[in-house]
């Protein structure tokens, strides 16, 4: 299976085409994420909405 | 249990190519709806440029009161990352991708920034301004909160902006390249006045959660216009994927793109023209309103003149461009025509003639818009395909560095003349006229810097003849002597390695 790198799979993508555009995906949600992490501390800093 | 992997494999390889977002190949043409479409990411580059200094910056100071020298501060902030305009669009060019993308991945990841930036900034600005519970928090957050914020933003636009150009330029021939340029300008501009129009409405009666709503509400159509500008855009190139390139450092690519030819004079250019016009942006709006005593509803229809006379210069532009002129001859004329402009202006006050002060400020956009587009072209042309990304990002971050320091100096140079012992018996376009003087010299600067750089072009073309042998881009320094198209084919052709692995 992972004796030809460049065998085309039939997403129309080999290996590691198909790992990079994973990777987008991957720092997107971890972008995503840390964005939502900041946004919910500055809420909460304004309106506390915990104790 | 065959028979059903076959037809569900078939499915999918059916299925797959249109969802992926990757052009098909390069096509010979691209046509105009496609280019079009990657024209959205200028409208977001406009919507968050007006965002930044037009809307938060009133919002801040005048509904969260948040001291003035904090905001300009703010909001100055984005330009620290404007020089490494150059560096991102070096780094795109020498992309290593598994889907021999170069610019994909950093419109991607400029839009992310950009996205970002918006989503936390309203909850940054009303914690700066110590909204409810915030007051009790320590002053750090807010401050570092809304730096991060600013700071996001700026370098998303900046990024987004840059390899977002370049993607353009890969995508054309040299001969459409005007009129890639001109939509770009066009897009910009569409998208500045459209999101000042609806932030405007939006904000008319403000509160705080108004303000997350429209900020993010940007965020969101920032992320959404810039997907829908990339998808399908750049085409895969396992060719490329697959060459072993061995990339200049950056230092040399740059030393390779200043050497000999005319970059560091079109820089210069670029730099003094963008002042020239860029310092009264903010200033004839209250000219017009202190001096000639227009209504304020009459001053932003002097923005409405101004933004007309940029869109029919860049329409003149793209026309002349088309036909084979050399942009930096349009870029002169612009130049030039923002002599009489500022004359015009300066003499406007005196006299009191409204009329002349609105024909003036229409001819300044109509000038800004030729030189703009004139410049940007010539840089477009003046750099070989492989270093289209550091080329558009050395035009970008001059041109970002000169109109930010023009706004910058326009307000100071104004405010320090008012502040003069004695400038209560002053006339009132007394702290105006020496800035629009300064405009009207650093035009006739450009003019004669231009004159200087065509001059070194004729010469450099002379001895292109025996230098081309030796693969020096002799002619495309020279746009009135395109390059055969033949040499310069769309899309995902070949890096012209030849030039930078000899270094």
């Amino acid at each position: 299976m992972a004796d030809d790198p460049d065998k085309v799979w039939p997403t129309g993508l080999t290996l590691k085409e198909a790992e990079e555009v994973h990777s987008y995906l991957i720092d997107g949600t971890r972008v995503f994420g840390a964005i939502a992490l900041l946004a919910h501390v500055l809420v909460a800093v304004s309106t506390p909405w915990l104790g | 249990m065959a028979i059903l992997r076959d037809t569900a494999l078939r499915k999918i390889q059916g299925i797959a190519p249109r969802f992926l977002p990757f052009a098909d190949v390069a096509s010979e043409a691209v046509p105009l709806s496609r280019l079009l479409r990657l024209s959205l990411f200028q409208v977001t580059v406009g919507m968050a440029l007006v965002l930044l200094v037009g809307t938060l910056n009133r919002v801040m100071i005048v509904e969260l009161s948040v001291p003035a020298s904090l905001v300009s501060l703010m909001i100055a902030l984005p330009l620290v990352f404007a020089p490494f305009r150059a560096l991102i669009g070096y780094k795109s060019d020498t992309h290593k991708s598994a889907l021999g993308w170069r610019r994909v991945p950093y419109i991607w990841k400029g839009t992310m920034l950009q996205f970002g930036g918006f989503a936390i900034m309203p909850f940054a600005l009303l914690v700066l301004s110590g909204f409810e519970q915030a007051a009790d928090a320590p002053a750090w957050i807010g401050q570092g909160a809304a730096a991060l914020a600013f700071l996001l933003v700026g370098a998303g636009v900046h990024m987004v902006q840059t390899v977002g150009l370049a993607l353009a330029t890969d995508l054309v021939e040299v001969e459409d390249q005007p009129k890639v340029v001109g939509l770009m300008y066009v897009m910009l501009l569409l998208g500045m006045i459209g999101s000042a129009l609806v932030f405007g409405w939006l904000l008319q009666d403000y509160s705080p959660g108004k303000l997350v709503r429209v900020v993010q509400g940007a965020a969101v159509i920032t992320i959404a216009l810039n997907l829908l500008a990339l998808w399908k855009q750049e085409p895969r190139d396992r060719d490329r994927a697959n060459r072993v390139e061995t990339h200049p450092e950056f230092r040399d690519a740059w030393r390779l793109f200043v050497q000999g030819r005319t970059a560091v004079g079109l820089l210069i250019v670029i730099a003094l023209g963008t002042m020239g016009f860029g310092m009264a942006d903010v200033l004839l709006e209250p000219y017009g309103g202190q001096v000639l005593d227009l209504s304020v509803a009459a001053t932003t229809r002097l923005t409405a003149v101004l933004a007309a006379g940029g869109l029919v210069g860049f329409a003149i532009a793209s026309r002349v461009l088309m036909d084979g002129r050399d942009p930096l001859d349009v870029a002169w004329w612009g130049a030039l025509m923002g002599l009489p402009a500022f004359a015009l202006i300066i003499a406007a006050g005196p006299m009191s003639s409204g009329i002349m002060f609105v024909i003036g400020t229409g001819l300044a956009g109509l000038g800004a818009g030729l030189f703009g587009h004139g410049t940007l072209t010539a840089t477009m042309r003046s750099a070989p395909r492989a270093q289209v990304g550091l080329a558009l990002g050395a035009w970008g971050a001059v041109q970002a560095t000169a109109a930010g320091i023009a706004v910058a100096l326009g307000g100071i140079l104004r405010d320090l003349i008012l502040g003069l012992p004695g400038s209560g018996g002053f006339r009132p376009e007394a702290p105006y006229t020496p800035v629009f003087a300064l405009e009207f010299a650093l035009l006739l600067t450009a003019v004669a810097a231009i004159f200087a750089v065509r001059r070194k072009q004729a010469r450099l073309s002379q001895t292109a003849n025996y230098v081309s042998s030796q693969d020096r881009p002799g002619p495309n320094a020279v746009p009135s002597d395109p390059m055969p198209p033949d040499r310069r084919p769309t899309g995902g052709e070949p890096h012209d390695h030849r030039r930078l692995t000899a270094l």
